[in-house]
């Protein structure tokens, strides 16, 4: 009964309308990021219909050229006239972002089988990578490139199947294979889906890492500083129940924290891909085992719990070494590092395959194992999975025997990091203990 | 009398020689108001936290109604209250909700909790304001609301170290006039200070604590007699002097 009224009241503290506002926000945001992205998208695909160009060679050629692109359902081509070099002040006299130019001598260059030229000018607004995208001009320009080839075709009187040939002389077939399973896709393409399906793991994984560390280090040192810790531990509650009772909640908020966040992360990631993995695509990755089953889920999961337990453990002791609130904060520092060298390592390389030392620093952090677990449960490799998860179920008991140990002693008391006033002759003491100020 | 707390050569060493308190023996019987005073690093505190069970004694022994700190600190949990020195209460409950808290962990049984917080609305006197968040309370209003969780539960053993410490005159003498009420109806008290003139007026023995030693045991009139000054302080004065 005792326990859960600590649970309940630690819950409480976790959970504070502040955290809860905060957490609502970030959905909200993030939600928000992701409408806007995907207003982005759309509009990009709008602006692909318009191509602008200045036809300066005004030829029978260039001007089929264009008919030939405006006669496309899914194009407008609009005309306009560029007098000069200077393109800032031309293309806000026509009003565009872009536009192609066709300069005089174009045809010449084509009749003379020679390469012909094409001007591309593009106003750049801002240095967002949504906002210079312009797709519909480089179908044009894909197009001109078409009609040139045709005209040559036509000129060489090559036969329809010749011609068909030059167009498209190979056409691949790719195959891509992934432990036994293979299938008819890209891996360009796979690894496209998969970067953009799973880029928000770490993201997740390092959040849940610093809120379940922040949380359980508050909890701890803002108990000892207020001294409301030893108002607990002297009444009739058991020393492990208060323990326990912040490490489960801690570890109840955070898997909340997680969860908005994943879903709001979710949600803009719609935004960004709009959703874009086809059917066929997503069976693709199924058949090729790139997809988490129920039983792979649990195995993430579970690698993740441990490193969420490894965190509290050590979030314990540092909280436990807090002078104040300003040096809780700077004892974060550690794990921040912890979480951050495998967030970034993770994210622009196979850990697996990197260099010895990159590798084997990068596995001695804990975290790591649970940044790159459902690779590894994709990929079928059950052994770094099971030498991960066993590394982690070590190193977790050897850090809650430290943190309890240290709950459970004096030292919960008289633990301080640096030159504080309650110095004694705990963990990282080197000097005399001095109890001048104890009374 | 009945002995409430009996303490047998209690030491804590933290390292090798290096004493925080040595040897501390006295009694608290029931219904009395037990004074340890001394200045700042004497070992009041120290001492307070062993008999609270906080930190562990490295020799000899303490019992609080028959149960030993040692063998059954659960037990002494259940028999003992500790208000620490400037502590503090959570700051996201409201005062009553603190009260409720603590009264549910005391509480043998559920019926137990509403007369807990009943007690300790009533000796706290903070009426209405004992619905406002802890963090908008004054030090005096804390330190109330503090006090009346600490002896709301009638516990045999109140341990109370400087419970008028910050307080202004008329919340000290609040708080000293409910001490001597309840020590009246049977509870027994533990205070530990370095305000020599407040424990003369409030307790019925005191403890000079000095380098981690108690040097005199005895009621405040009797030891002023003994050394033939004036008051406590000139006592304390004395004893330190001598030893």
């Amino acid at each position: 009964m005792k326990f859960s009224i600590l649970l309940k009241k630690e819950l409480k503290e976790m959970l504070s309308p502040t955290t809860i506002i905060t957490m609502l926000l970030m959905i909200i945001v993030l939600i928000l990021a992701g409408k806007a992205m995907s207003k982005a998208v759309g509009e990009i695909q709008e602006d692909a219909k318009t191509i602008t160009i200045c036809d300066q060679d005004q030829t029978d050629f260039t001007k089929a050229m264009i008919d030939a692109i405006d006669k496309d359902e899914n194009t407008e081509v609009k005309r306009v006239e560029i007098k000069s070099d200077d393109y800032s002040k031309e293309l806000d006299d026509v009003d565009c972002k872009n536009v192609i130019i066709i300069p005089k001598g174009f045809t010449e260059q084509v009749a003379q089988h020679k390469t012909a030229t094409v001007k591309f000018a593009q106003k750049m607004t801002s240095i967002a990578t949504f906002s210079n995208v312009n797709q519909g001009s480089k179908n044009a320009l894909t197009a001109l490139e078409k009609g040139i080839k045709y005209t040559i075709y036509a000129q060489s009187n090559l036969d329809q199947a010749t011609r068909d040939q030059l167009e498209q002389p190979i056409e691949l077939e790719e195959y891509t294979v992934v432990s036994d399973k293979q299938d008819q896709i890209a891996s360009s393409t796979v690894a496209s889906l998969m970067s953009s399906q799973s880029m928000f793991i770490p993201i997740v994984m390092f959040l849940l890492i610093m809120y379940t560390s922040q949380m359980i280090m508050n909890a701890i040192s803002t108990e000892k500083l207020d001294k409301t810790l030893e108002t607990l531990l002297s009444s009739p509650v058991s020393r492990l129940s208060v323990i326990s009772a912040k490490m489960i909640s801690a570890a109840i908020v955070a898997a909340l924290q997680a969860a908005a966040y994943m879903y709001g992360m979710n949600k803009m990631m719609d935004g960004i891909t709009g959703g874009a993995a086809s059917d066929q695509n997503v069976d693709a990755l199924k058949k090729l085992g790139l997809s988490l089953s129920a039983g792979d889920y649990v195995l993430v999961g579970i690698q993740m719990f441990l490193t969420i337990l490894i965190v509290l453990s050590i979030s314990i002791v540092l909280g436990a070494l807090a002078k104040d609130a300003k040096s809780a904060q700077t004892l974060q520092m550690p794990i921040m590092m912890l979480a951050m060298v495998p967030y970034f390592v993770t994210m622009f390389i196979d850990v697996k395959t990197a260099s010895p030392i990159i590798k084997y620093v990068t596995m001695i952090i804990p975290f790591t194992h649970s940044f790159i677990a459902n690779q590894n449960v994709m990929f079928g490799d059950y052994t770094t999975y099971f030498i991960g998860l066993a590394y982690q179920f070590v190193l977790l008991c050897v850090c809650m025997f430290l943190a309890l140990r240290i709950f459970m002693s004096d030292r919960i008391f008289t633990l301080t990091l640096g030159g504080g006033k309650k110095k004694s002759g705990g963990l990282f003491a080197k000097k005399k203990p001095s109890y001048d100020e104890e009374d | 009398m009945d002995v409430v707390l009996d303490v047998k050569g209690l030491s804590k060493q933290y390292k090798k020689g290096v004493y925080a308190s040595e040897d501390v023996t006295f009694q608290v019987h029931k219904g009395e108001i037990f004074a340890l005073i001394g200045p700042n690093g004497a070992g009041k505190t120290t001492t307070i936290r062993m008999i609270s069970t906080l930190l562990k004694a490295t020799e000899g022994d303490a019992v609080v109604d028959g149960h030993s700190i040692l063998t059954e600190p659960e037990k002494v949990r259940e028999c003992i209250t500790y208000l620490p020195d400037e502590a503090g209460a959570y700051k996201t409950m409201r005062g009553i909700e603190y009260l409720r808290f603590m009264a549910s962990i005391y509480a043998k049984q559920k019926s137990d909790i509403e007369e807990f917080v009943k007690r300790g609305s009533d000796i706290c006197e903070l009426g209405d304001r004992l619905n406002d968040k802890i963090s908008n309370y004054s030090r005096g209003m804390q330190r109330r609301l503090l006090l009346a969780r600490a002896i709301m539960s009638k516990p045999s053993l109140a341990i109370l170290d400087e419970p008028t410490s910050g307080l202004d005159i008329i919340n000290a003498l609040e708080i000293r006039r409910i001490i001597k009420k309840l020590a009246a109806d049977g509870m027994s008290f533990l205070l530990s200070s370095h305000n020599m003139l407040e424990i003369e007026y409030v307790s019925d023995r005191v403890g000079i604590i000095s380098k981690g030693h108690l040097l005199e045991v005895g009621p405040s009139r009797e030891l002023v007699a003994k050394y033939g000054v004036n008051n406590l302080e000139e006592v304390f004065e004395k004893v330190v002097t001598v030893h």
